[in-house]
């Protein structure tokens, strides 16, 4: 550790790092392009001028992204030299921006826009025609290129080579020609291209999935966990007004995923807003399944309970942490047996995040106490028993819904899924809420705990899973086995 | 004009210059000998080239023997370390270089082989200009011709001293001639100058050790060391001992490269080695070292051409390459031409050499076509200014800069006549002068 005085407060610099790195770290804003906290500074943009005094030599001006920190150095951000060296930098990185922020993307979350606002002026010198580029480059099914708008950072030609490991992307061309292209034209490849758009401080790079979906500052953000692998990144949930999920960025954490996530992570979100989802609870009545009440339904399934012995219940791994703990709580009073669904591996592992483990709480269903079955040794417990429960989102698809509907067994199934099951021996079936519509906790596959908030409400007569199992559990409490006649 | 002693083309031009067998014949390798056979040490080398006051000639003027030292302590670092020498000549107006590898290239050779083992280097890598075909040729001869005699490889003339010499040729791009850049492309990666620090002596070249000399330093060493710094010492001014190569062009009537001791008024170079103006003209405008240097006017042709005199004048000695303008040329058509040669050689990574280079052509150009106006000649300094000096990773901001200001300093006079008129003032006179004898 080195101290430094910045803007005329003493602090703690790792002398390992830039000098940029100990102001961000300190909560000062230097404004900046090239350099990213993930990426190798390669301080082209030259943004991020600040003054700085060493020892006896005078003032100078240097960008902080390459500058070490060293012991009794003086920084400030806001001298006028400093402002004037990043406003001349803004001059010139606009001079052939084409401003198209009214239909960009990026606007209202562009680093370009948020620093020119800050400290450029509103007028430029330039006179001259802007140049003429190609706007929507596709660079495979994930991004799309505006060439106009790259400012050159280089982030996303570094990611590829640093964090994905695979140069993916270059820059072409010499000087005021250099454009940002991929090998000989080649698409983009791999799980982890959405990133690029994430680090693009300017519309440059946009998200084809996001193209022209929704203005930025219309939706609402909420820090949840990604629901694909046993990774666990940590993500921002953002929904439009009508409650639809539009994006998922990765949270930086620097425990699990740093600052990026995989695509698969990335676009779970078509999946979160699926259609077909189960509102409201049925029950089978004398012409199949009825609509009924949520707490009709539960009645129902704590009748099954306590009338038909040998019970078996099926958790999905989307459970949380506390649900599971209230379903362990309930197979005890009701003297079930209880497994996880284990689906078998995605074959997405890679050697980034993703681990190709698609169950993002096996480790905390397990510290419950819940074990872990194969879909196979799942389908013949269901089959088996006199009744079978099955609980969470995705629950029946990963026990196999064909298999299940076509079972010809005894047992009775009691359902409590996003999406409805079809078949002869569905007794009841209520409709739960999906990850992004409850909140918990879910433990990666090392053990790190992290939230999941509910970014959106459930459709109406969606009910939370906690709040069923309670219900549920109180229900049982009341009606002990014997109790009730066939 | 009195004689000067000459040693750096003393060979140049003779018969076989370029051969070993030449060389050898006119004491060629007693340098290199000294160092084997004596032996000198290390530190005696490097202290005598510090003593003699070399500075490096590829523009900065920095001390070689300071630079050497430089380099990491072998005891305390083991690392591979390497020699590079910068003959990516590319500066408009410098053609000294290639004079040299072309004439007399086992010059180089023994230069090199003193610098290697000064700082314990055992391959020297040498980054040569790619249109410089003949000089790389002879270059390349000379290295294969010294192997054979026992001079480049194994066992330098039956020491413990071993040292391989390769050769490299660049694609074109000037920026590669910036020392950063430069080792970016010998390692296989496009010519983009990397920030320092680190500098080179601490990590350069594939991450190691290395120092970077431009090829009239490291010709001068032989000398030095055969003669030692006393000698050299006597030569040029007392802030720039030694001569230097001045390729002179432009409009001269002799022009080319002259051998000149630092220190020499830039007058008596103009008249005496080259000639003076052609055609009985005046003196409009010089550029004291090439073309990244401040544009002078007139008045000032007397400065002494050394580092420190043409510093003071608000230029660069830069490469010592003198390029001069008559009466007849328009300082802004050439602020124009040297405006569009540093927007198509720009590398592109730092916004404000990308974005401001091809800008300062822009308005150079509109003014030279007669579109110019006030605000542009204001444009032309706000522009310069926040494109330099240091704001980038290299200097070739600072490049664009410098002329630009200087052009607006000396002759702004030009540049609002140009606005004024609407065209070029010296293109009217010509059309007018034709008009008149119609």
């Amino acid at each position: 550790m080195t101290r430094i005085r910045l803007n005329g407060k003493e602090i703690d610099a790792d002398k390992d790092r830039p000098l940029i790195a100990a102001a961000l770290a300190n909560g000062v804003d230097v404004p900046h392009y090239c350099y990213h906290s993930g990426l190798t500074p390669v301080g082209s943009c030259r943004m991020c001028q600040v003054e700085v005094t060493e020892g006896e030599r005078p003032a100078r001006v240097v960008a902080a992204c390459r500058t070490p920190v060293s012991e009794g150095m003086q920084v400030e951000t806001q001298t006028p030299a400093a402002q004037a060296a990043r406003r001349e930098c803004l001059e010139f990185l606009l001079k052939n921006h084409p401003l198209d922020c009214a239909i960009c993307d990026k606007a209202g979350e562009c680093q370009l826009q948020d620093y020119t606002y800050a400290e450029g002026q509103s007028e430029g010198l330039s006179a001259e025609p802007r140049r003429k580029l190609d706007k929507r480059r596709s660079l495979g099914e994930v991004i799309l290129l505006d060439q106009e708008r790259c400012i050159l950072c280089s982030r996303c030609v570094r990611f590829f080579e640093e964090v994905e490991g695979q140069a993916q992307l270059t820059i072409a061309g010499r000087g005021a020609n250099s454009t940002i292209q991929t090998f000989a034209g080649r698409d983009l490849s791999g799980n982890y291209q959405g990133n690029v758009a994430d680090l693009c401080p300017v519309g440059a790079l946009t998200l084809k999935s996001f193209r022209f979906q929704a203005r930025v500052w219309n939706l609402t953000k909420r820090a949840s966990t990604c629901g694909e692998c046993s990774r666990g990144c940590a993500i921002s949930v953002e929904v439009l007004r009508q409650g639809q999920v539009k994006r998922i960025r990765p949270r930086y954490e620097a425990l699990v995923n740093r600052w990026w996530m995989c695509d698969t992570g990335r676009f779970a979100f078509e999946g979160a807003t699926l259609s077909g989802r189960l509102e409201g609870a049925q029950l089978r009545g004398y012409s199949g399944l009825e609509d009924c009440s949520t707490s009709e339904a539960l009645a129902a399934v704590a009748t099954g309970f306590a009338v038909h012995t040998n019970h078996v219940f099926i958790a999905s791994p989307w459970l949380t942490v506390e649900e599971g703990r209230d379903l362990v709580e309930l197979a005890q009073a009701v003297g079930a047996v209880l497994r996880m669904v284990s689906p078998e591996e995605s074959g997405l592992a890679d050697k980034i995040l993703n681990t190709g483990d698609p169950c993002p709480n096996r480790r905390g269903l397990a510290d419950v106490g819940i074990e872990s079955a194969s879909a196979p040794e799942c389908l013949q417990l269901c089959t088996g028993a006199e009744t079978a429960t099955l609980v969470g989102e995705r629950v029946v698809n990963l026990v196999g819904r064909e298999a299940l509907s076509e079972h010809d067994g005894k047992s009775r199934l009691f359902v409590f899924d996003t999406q409805a099951l079809d078949a002869a021996r569905v007794a009841v079936q209520v409709g739960v809420a999906s990850w992004v519509e409850r909140s918990g906790t879910w433990v990666n596959a090392d053990g790190h705990e992290s939230p999941i908030a509910a970014a959106r409400s459930a459709p109406a007569g969606v009910c939370g899973t906690q709040g069923l199992l309670d219900d549920l559990r109180a229900l049982v409490a009341t009606c002990a086995p014997g109790s009730v006649s066939r | 004009m009195s004689a000067p002693e000459l040693y750096l083309l003393e060979r140049a031009g003779r018969e076989g210059s370029e051969t070993l067998s030449v060389y050898h014949g006119s004491g060629g390798y007693k340098a290199l000998e000294k160092v084997l056979k004596t032996p000198l040490t290390q530190a005696e080398v490097i202290s005598e080239v510090r003593e003699a006051g070399l500075r490096g000639r590829g523009g900065a003027g920095f001390p070689t023997g300071l630079k050497w030292s430089f380099m990491p302590d072998h005891e305390k670092d083991s690392r591979k370390r390497y020699m590079v020498v910068n003959a990516d000549e590319s500066e408009p107006g410098t053609c000294k270089d290639r004079v040299l590898m072309r004439e007399d290239p086992h010059g180089l050779i023994e230069g090199c082989l003193i610098a290697a083992f000064a700082m314990r280097i055992d391959a020297v890598y040498i980054y040569v200009r790619g249109e410089y075909r003949k000089p790389y040729n002879r270059l390349q001869a000379a290295i294969d011709e010294a192997r054979a005699a026992g001079l480049v490889g194994d066992a330098i003339m039956g020491s413990e001293f071993s040292c391989e010499i390769h050769m490299h040729k660049g694609a074109g791009a000037y920026i590669c001639g910036e020392e950063t850049g430069l080792m970016e492309s010998l390692e296989g990666k496009r010519g983009h100058p990397r920030p320092k620090p680190p500098f080179p002596a601490g990590v350069g070249l594939w991450g190691q050790p290395t120092t970077v000399n431009n090829v009239e330093s490291i010709f001068n060493v032989p000398f030095i060391i055969d003669r030692g710094a006393t000698w050299f010492a006597r030569l040029g001014s007392e802030e720039s001992r030694g001569n230097f190569l001045c390729g002179i062009s432009g409009h001269v009537e002799r022009p080319g490269v002259y051998e000149v001791p630092l220190g020499t008024p830039a007058r008596e170079i103009l008249e005496d080695y080259a000639g003076g103006i052609w055609k009985g003209r005046s003196l409009k405008a010089w550029f004291p070292g090439g073309s990244s240097t401040g544009l002078l006017p007139p008045d000032l042709i007397d400065t002494p051409m050394e580092h420190d005199s043409i510093k003071a004048i608000g230029s660069m000695f830069g490469t010592g390459a003198m390029i001069i303008l008559d009466e007849t040329a328009c300082t802004v058509r050439a602020s124009e031409v040297l405006a569009r040669f540093y927007d198509h050689e720009s590398c592109g990574q730092c916004s404000q050499c990308r974005e401001g280079t091809e800008w300062l052509h822009q308005i150079f150009r509109r003014i030279e076509e007669g579109g110019g106006s006030m605000e542009d000649i204001a444009n032309l300094e706000r522009l310069a200014m926040g494109m330099a000096p240091g704001k980038t990773i290299c200097a070739l901001a600072d490049a664009a800069a410098i002329p630009t200001l200087a052009v607006i300093k000396h002759f702004k006079n030009e540049l609002v006549a140009h606005v004024e008129q609407g065209c070029c003032p010296l293109k009217a006179n010509t059309a007018r002068a034709q008009e008149v004898r119609v």
